[in-house]
């Protein structure tokens, strides 16, 4: 079993290494493709490492770039996160509060979160404020769906042990409720991380003059695919190392595994 | 290729020789489900594996199934070695294993469909079998709206429909309540007193040996051997109460094993 | 704590939805009309009205329907062609693990750049032109369809294996009458989620680049400041998502009954 292991391990970077020199092939060598369509890959590696010092063409660094737009998303992520999980908490808990709130929230959650971006550029111009905004609905719809979701599959089991040993309402949504649904919480706060992530880049290519999303939609005007390449990759890479700080929270509070 | 054509009772119908059978554990060496276990099974025979908690009885079912085979030694079935799963040895699991997606009807004919029956044949035997195990009108649910009673009864319908030439049963009726179990021994009995084939049906529970078997065997804890058989004569249905019933509860109970 | 009976619930459910959308709406036409709100924002009765009149009358090259087709069709092709080849890469993948091992990889390196990050080479390789934005729906379904219907395979109980081999089932046999209706569920909700995603990617590219389509209705309405314009936009692109959701849902509680569990 162990050797087939090792095998597949084997196909896998064979395939890996294969891509790789195919596509430096189709490019540097035979010039099937030109670099103004796609470039080769060692010219994308130069470019990421003069893209990390140079502030040409588009006016910043990568550097800088990459921390313009994570000020907009961290901030429109926070602020989503304090008012969604309680939201959705609250929403799931009292059932008055979800009848009145589910409908109006039922007709924002279908709308993507870019299409706000015209909206609150009309209210508030090209700028941090409304490309933040919409960050913020985004992720307190994603956060609100998941706490939602995680409150109301709590089994009504638990809930009628903690009555049998006379807890108070606040005292079962606390002490039972909100415990068992905090995989879902958890859940929600990564869901909406990514998605924050991604509509940050797409508002920045409708509306922005810095940040990520600004300088690929830059580099296309400019016939630079190679930058287009590079902060794909960057895009990718930062998605994912976003994550990493909410699952070793995930790892630390859920010491006993899977609930 | 019905039994009770060839008329003749074979007393060899399956044979166990030398069977050993052992797992790798994590850290090294192996540990030992059976060693040298031998035993023969007769046509037509309620064969109940008595013996106490995780002694390897699942394990023999497997191998006489074709799930694993054994390290050393052969299990014969009808005059076939086994190496592989087969329909002519039907199983019903302890989990039941029904198949979600189908009906009560679609899981009871699948064997049959699989294996190219066609569909009016197929159809009228599978219904003969849902009758059989008492789900008449129950065809079209889907095993998620079922009881666990009513589960396993699917699960011997789906294995008796096959037609096959030995019947395993793994603790089918360990997991229901203590009154469904007792209504599913006698429901068994009249089943296979009707439609006699060959069962090897495992057990740790004494009653339910005594109640179902024609025969016997006391197994060991692992590596498993036969410890002790017994032929039970008793008419049926068996009285749980009946003082000869209860000297061979009392006999049997001392006799095996205690679970680790 | 009374329980409610089905019809009684969904009685509430009616009479505090009608509520709750009433109060919305009156205290958004309230704001609009009381305050400086209503110099940017419009009114809902506006709103309302210029909804009914935009399926008579064109925005740009064609009414309502016109842009709400556009963008569906670009969504339903590239939307079905990735749901296609995602379930058959996902499939072999799961089942055999020399595919597993050459597609993995790849897909797992794809996989986080996000649809929209696409949009600007997508536009460099094919242009204005269609294929653009196939191109994206297509990367914004593929993944994900691929992926939940390998774990699907992957999912498979092996009990439900054990069971049919000893019933008797062939390999193929096995693939087609075990493996495939096990992994049902799992394809519908990867499907749930690359319509979800196939949705808003089609409505971001047509932001970025497009001569049509609800994503362009926006846009114009943004560069022309017209807030009712961009507000009937976004009311389109709401319904026409319920809409998908609505339909998906249905779908998958007519093919994966089964899977149900009574409460």
């Amino acid at each position: 079993m162990k050797k087939k292991r090792k095998n597949l391990w084997i196909v896998s970077t064979i395939t890996i290494v294969a891509i790789l020199v195919l596509w430096w092939l189709v490019t540097d060598k035979l010039g099937i493709f030109t670099s103004n369509t796609l470039p080769s890959p060692i010219k994308i590696v130069r470019t990421f490492i003069k893209k990390l010092s140079d502030p040409n063409p588009d006016g910043a660094t990568l550097f800088k770039h990459l921390l313009s737009s994570l000020k907009i998303v961290l901030s429109g992520y926070l602020l989503g996160v304090v008012i969604g999980v309680p939201l959705g908490i609250i929403m799931a808990w009292y059932e008055k509060a979800d009848l009145m709130v589910r409908p109006v929230f039922d007709m924002i959650r279908t709308v993507p979160g870019i299409a706000w971006v015209p909206v609150m550029v009309v209210f508030f111009g090209i700028g941090f404020t409304s490309k933040a905004v919409v960050i913020f609905i985004g992720a307190v719809v994603a956060n609100v769906i998941n706490a939602y979701s995680g409150i109301k599959q709590t089994k009504q089991v638990h809930l009628w042990v903690g009555g049998t040993f006379g807890a108070s309402n606040w005292q079962l949504l606390t002490r039972i409720a909100l415990p068992s649904a905090f995989p879902m919480i958890i859940n929600g706060l990564r869901i909406s991380l990514g998605g924050a992530w991604t509509t940050i880049v797409a508002a920045e290519l409708l509306a922005s003059n810095k940040g990520i999303g600004y300088m690929i939609q830059q580099a296309r005007g400019i016939l630079r695919p190679d930058i287009i390449i590079v902060g794909m990759v960057v895009i990718g890479a930062v998605g994912t190392l976003l994550m990493l700080p909410i699952e070793l929270a995930e790892k630390k509070f859920m010491k006993g595994g899977k609930w | 290729m019905r039994m009770e054509q060839t008329g003749k009772i074979k007393n060899d119908f399956i044979v166990c020789s030398n069977v050993t059978e052992e797992f790798p554990i994590t850290g090294g060496g192996s540990f030992k489900v059976a060693e040298d276990l031998e035993f023969t099974v007769r046509e037509n025979e309620f064969l109940v594996l008595f013996g106490p908690g995780q002694c390897g009885k699942t394990s023999i079912l497997n191998m006489i199934a074709g799930f694993d085979l054994p390290k050393k030694g052969t299990i014969v079935v009808d005059g076939r070695k086994v190496e592989a799963p087969g329909p002519e040895r039907g199983m019903v699991f302890q989990t039941t294993c029904l198949f979600p997606w189908l009906t009560v009807m679609g899981n009871v004919e699948y064997g049959p469909k699989v294996r190219g029956v066609k569909k009016g044949e197929r159809r009228k035997r599978a219904q003969h079998y849902i009758d059989l195990v008492g789900l008449q009108g129950f065809e079209k649910s889907f095993p998620v709206k079922l009881s666990g009673g009513m589960k396993q009864r699917v699960g011997i319908a789906r294995a008796y429909c096959n037609e096959p030439v030995v019947m395993m049963m793994d603790e089918p009726f360990g997991h229901l309540d203590a009154q469904t179990r007792y209504l599913m021994q006698e429901d068994l009995t009249k089943i296979w007193q009707k439609e006699k084939r060959t069962i090897i049906f495992v057990t740790n529970n004494i009653e339910e040996a005594l109640y179902l078997a024609d025969r016997i065997l006391v197994l060991t804890n692992c590596p498993t051997k036969v410890k002790a058989e017994y032929q039970i004569e008793l008419p049926r249905p068996r009285d749980y109460t009946d003082p000869k019933f209860l000297k061979l509860r009392k006999e049997i109970s001392e006799i095996v094993d205690h679970t680790l | 704590m009374r329980t409610k009976t089905p019809a009684q619930e969904r009685r509430d459910k009616i009479v505090y939805g009608v509520l709750a959308v009433g109060i919305f709406v009156g205290f958004w036409y309230a704001v609009t009309k009381l305050t400086d709100f209503g110099q940017i924002f419009p009114d809902p009765i506006t709103i309302i009205a210029n909804i009914g009149d935009k399926f008579i009358n064109p925005i740009g090259k064609a009414t309502l329907t016109g842009h709400i087709l556009v963008s569906l069709r670009r969504v339903m092709l590239a939307f079905t062609v990735a749901a296609a080849s995602g379930i058959v890469i996902g499939v072999t993948m799961g089942w055999y693990p020399v595919v597993e091992a050459v597609f993995k990889p790849v897909i797992e390196f794809l996989r986080p750049i996000p649809p929209i990050a696409w949009i600007p080479i997508s536009i460099l390789w094919y242009g204005f032109t269609e294929m653009s934005k196939y191109f994206l729906i297509f990367l914004a379904s593929f993944f994900v369809v691929a992926i939940s219907v390998y774990s699907g395979v992957k999912s498979v109980d092996p009990m439900l294996i054990r069971a049919a081999k000893m019933l008797g089932a062939k390999d193929n046999q096995l693939f087609t009458s075990i493996i495939i209706p096990s992994t049902v569920p799992y394809i519908f909700s990867g499907l749930q989620v690359a319509l979800g995603n196939s949705w808003a990617s089609i409505v971001a590219a047509e932001m970025v680049q497009s001569n049509e389509g609800v994503g362009w209705i926006i846009i114009t309405g943004q560069q022309s400041s017209n807030m009712i314009q961009i507000v009937t936009g976004i009311v389109c692109i709401a319904v026409v998502g319920m809409l998908l959701v609505m339909i998906m849902r249905g779908l998958e509680n007519k093919l994966c009954a089964w899977n149900k569990q009574g409460r």
